[in-house]
């Protein structure tokens, strides 16, 4: 089975041709969808198994970045998502992605999807594209588990390029970082934290594990003459990014039904 | 389909069989008569420095690393996204620790073709102080050497203009325009590339005390080349301890309009010419090389010289480097001016046009030096373990005596805010 993949669109997102490449690349079917398409239920979720939101500046960031496509996903398209995870489907928000996740109370993730967390403007108070290495967060009992069905086998460090202005990760109160920590939920972590974010957290996922946000992009290194150092970087040809989408599609393979 | 040609000689345009447009042919053509303007333009004489010799150099490579036109420009460049839509294969920024000055950005539009399109400028508005003409020349020159400095070629290449300048209404403004464009004009021919669009922004003056002041005519060309498989793209930082470094390309006596004068707030007169035929065979024979996978590293020699070039690559690459001036092949007679004594400075900062400086493993010097037959090239010096970066001069005694780590600092300090 080729697990089929929703692209999420709209105005101002500029990263989903290279992720719908990502996930075809892996074994996924990916279709670029407009949002509008399943607020007017031409589209339904119900359709796919892997729900992306991808980077890039929906609706042009204008009152905060992501939240005007958060708040549609709150508000128009509640029930369908609420279907979605409750069926075991998975959802990863890149970058822009990820702040719309946040925004909507997706992550960390409640029954009421209030906020508790959010992504602001970096402590350099810039857009800051570069690369970054990121440790993969092992589970606090079981040092060999990692929560999140994305982040399954990686190396101990892998290396993604970041690309925004609102990265820096924060949360309400003290209670959702110790939450965050006790379920093992948070996912990655800058080794030279770039933007400020609290405790260096790069991306985090719901408590089911099914569900993820980070600031990196995956899709942006595919394959290996996308790293910066490709002439000097001999012999694997798969980039780290490639290792998390496949991670998503192989997840949905062996667990969702056709 | 939405129209057909006619013989009418009249455009015509309807709306549901409605006539709403009838206009002669003749009218759309010519009807605006041809606007005339005067433009005058007369040749500068600037004062010749007289810029004492001195035996340590050392602190001129860092003030010019430090240059506003020269030092590192990472604090604008990384608040663009320049890997949106993943295709970004040679990236603005390049080396050990991503902050070399890469020459050009290549770009794989289709992610699952190798074919790439490389993106390059040049820009340099101080050449137009002595000549319009050789600016518009040098930053044509700029743009394609950019092109080969990444493993492209000159095969399939298209230039853009973008003209910033003052109020074209006066002459002498216009003047300067006008032998801008026959620079244009001549060299691309030469180098047979087409200009296939541009960009002007004109009337740039404001008033002080009453006299309206122009910004100094520029000229940035833009240059495009397709590449048929990314994989042979080059960066410009060093790679490898032991390997071998080479100049292509001659180094005249061209300091009018140099950096290194700028330290002295000196012009000269003796701006950087562009010899378009010797040009093309380096090109052509860069090109061959790079394609045959013999360049490790290569960079273009621009603002500031070999001895800028050189730096930045050796700190790019977080290795040393060691390097010979008598060894690079230099003409002191370059606009016909008496003959001076060669200089250590002169050769080390001279901007002349053309040149590359390139890193190949010992193991291919022969190929590469047959490859090479027909144009100017000295084997220069080589990549060194540590972190010295050492340059002896024409009489073999040292003339910069310094490490990378105070280089890359001299060029990274201006701008990082």
């Amino acid at each position: 089975m080729k697990p089929r993949v929703c692209i999420l669109r709209t105005a101002g997102t500029n990263c989903d041709k290279e992720t719908a490449f990502a996930f075809e690349a892996a074994g996924g079917d990916p279709e670029l969808v407009h949002v509008n398409r399943l607020i007017s239920s031409e589209k339904s979720l119900d359709n796919y198994h892997i729900l992306v939101l991808p980077g890039g500046f929906s609706y042009g960031d204008d009152i905060a970045a992501g939240k005007i496509l958060a708040n549609e996903l709150r508000c128009k398209l509640n029930q369908g998502l609420k279907r979605f995870i409750a069926a075991g489907k998975l959802i990863i928000g890149i970058c822009n992605g990820f702040q719309i996740l946040v925004k909507s109370g997706l992550l960390p993730g409640n029954d009421t999807l209030e906020q508790e967390t959010s992504l602001i403007i970096n402590d350099c108070g810039s857009f800051l594209d570069e690369w970054v290495y990121l440790k993969v967060t092992r589970s606090q009992s079981h040092k060999s588990q990692v929560k999140c069905v994305w982040a399954k086998d990686l190396p101990e460090e892998i290396y993604l390029p970041i690309a925004h202005g609102e990265g820096k990760f924060v949360v309400r109160d003290k209670q959702v970082l110790a939450r965050l920590k006790k379920n093992n939920q948070i996912v990655f972590k800058y080794s030279d934290n770039p933007n400020g974010s609290l405790e260096d957290i790069a991306g985090i996922c719901d408590d089911t594990g099914r569900i993820l946000g980070l600031m990196p992009h995956p899709e942006r290194h595919i394959d290996i003459r996308q790293h910066p150092r490709w002439e000097k970087t001999s012999g694997a040809s798969l980039g780290h990014g490639f290792l998390i989408i496949k991670n998503g599609v192989e997840y949905a393979k062996n667990n969702l039904r056709g | 389909m939405i129209g057909e040609f006619t013989d009418t000689k009249r455009l015509q345009l309807f709306y549901h069989n409605h006539l709403v447009c009838d206009l002669d042919m003749q009218f759309l053509h010519e009807g605006l008569p041809r606007t005339e303007k005067k433009a005058c333009y007369v040749s500068p004489k600037h004062k010749e420095p007289a810029i004492a010799v001195k035996k340590d150099l050392t602190l001129y490579l860092s003030r010019l690393l430090g240059d506003y036109d020269i030092c590192s420009k990472e604090w604008v460049v990384r608040q663009y996204d320049h890997e949106v839509q993943g295709g970004t294969v040679l990236k603005p920024l390049v080396g050990i620790v991503n902050d070399g000055p890469s020459d050009a950005a290549i770009v794989k539009p289709v992610l699952d073709s190798q074919r790439a399109v490389i993106v390059s400028n040049g820009i340099n508005f101080r050449y137009g102080f002595i000549d319009p003409y050789w600016m518009a020349a040098s930053c044509i020159d700029e743009a394609l050497r950019q092109i080969i400095s990444v493993g492209g070629s000159l095969e399939e290449v298209a230039l853009l203009d973008n003209f910033c300048w003052g109020n074209p209404d006066k002459p002498d403004r216009l003047g300067s325009l006008v032998r801008t464009s026959y620079g244009c004009y001549d060299i691309a021919k030469a180098f047979g590339v087409p200009f296939i669009s541009g960009k002007d922004s004109l009337y740039n003056e404001y008033a002080v005390h009453g006299k309206s002041q122009a910004i100094p005519g520029t000229i940035l060309i833009s240059a495009i080349a397709v590449m048929k498989d990314a994989g042979k793209a080059i960066s410009m930082y060093a790679k490898k301890p032991g390997n071998l470094i080479y100049i292509v390309g001659l180094t005249r006596e061209e300091l009018g309009g140099s950096h290194y004068y700028g330290l002295f707030k000196a012009m000269g007169n003796n701006v950087p010419r562009v010899y378009p035929v010797q040009a093309n065979k380096t090109f052509q024979a860069l090109s061959r090389a790079s394609s045959k996978g013999l360049i490790s590293a290569m960079h273009d020699c621009s603002e500031g010289g070999l001895g800028v070039a050189a730096s930045e690559m050796a700190f790019a690459g977080g290795l040393g480097m060691e390097l010979f001036l008598a060894e690079v092949p230099y003409s002191g007679m370059s606009c016909g001016g008496k003959k001076k004594i060669d200089r250590n400075d002169f050769v080390l900062f001279s901007e002349s046009n053309s040149r590359f400086i390139v890193e190949i493993e010992k193991k291919d010097q022969k190929k590469f030096e047959k490859l090479l037959k027909g144009t100017v090239f000295g084997l220069i010096g080589c990549v060194s373990q540590g972190k010295d970066f050492k340059v002896f001069g024409l009489d073999g005694e040292i003339c910069v005596d310094s490490n990378i780590n105070d280089l890359k600092e001299s060029w990274q300090k201006p701008l990082r805010w």
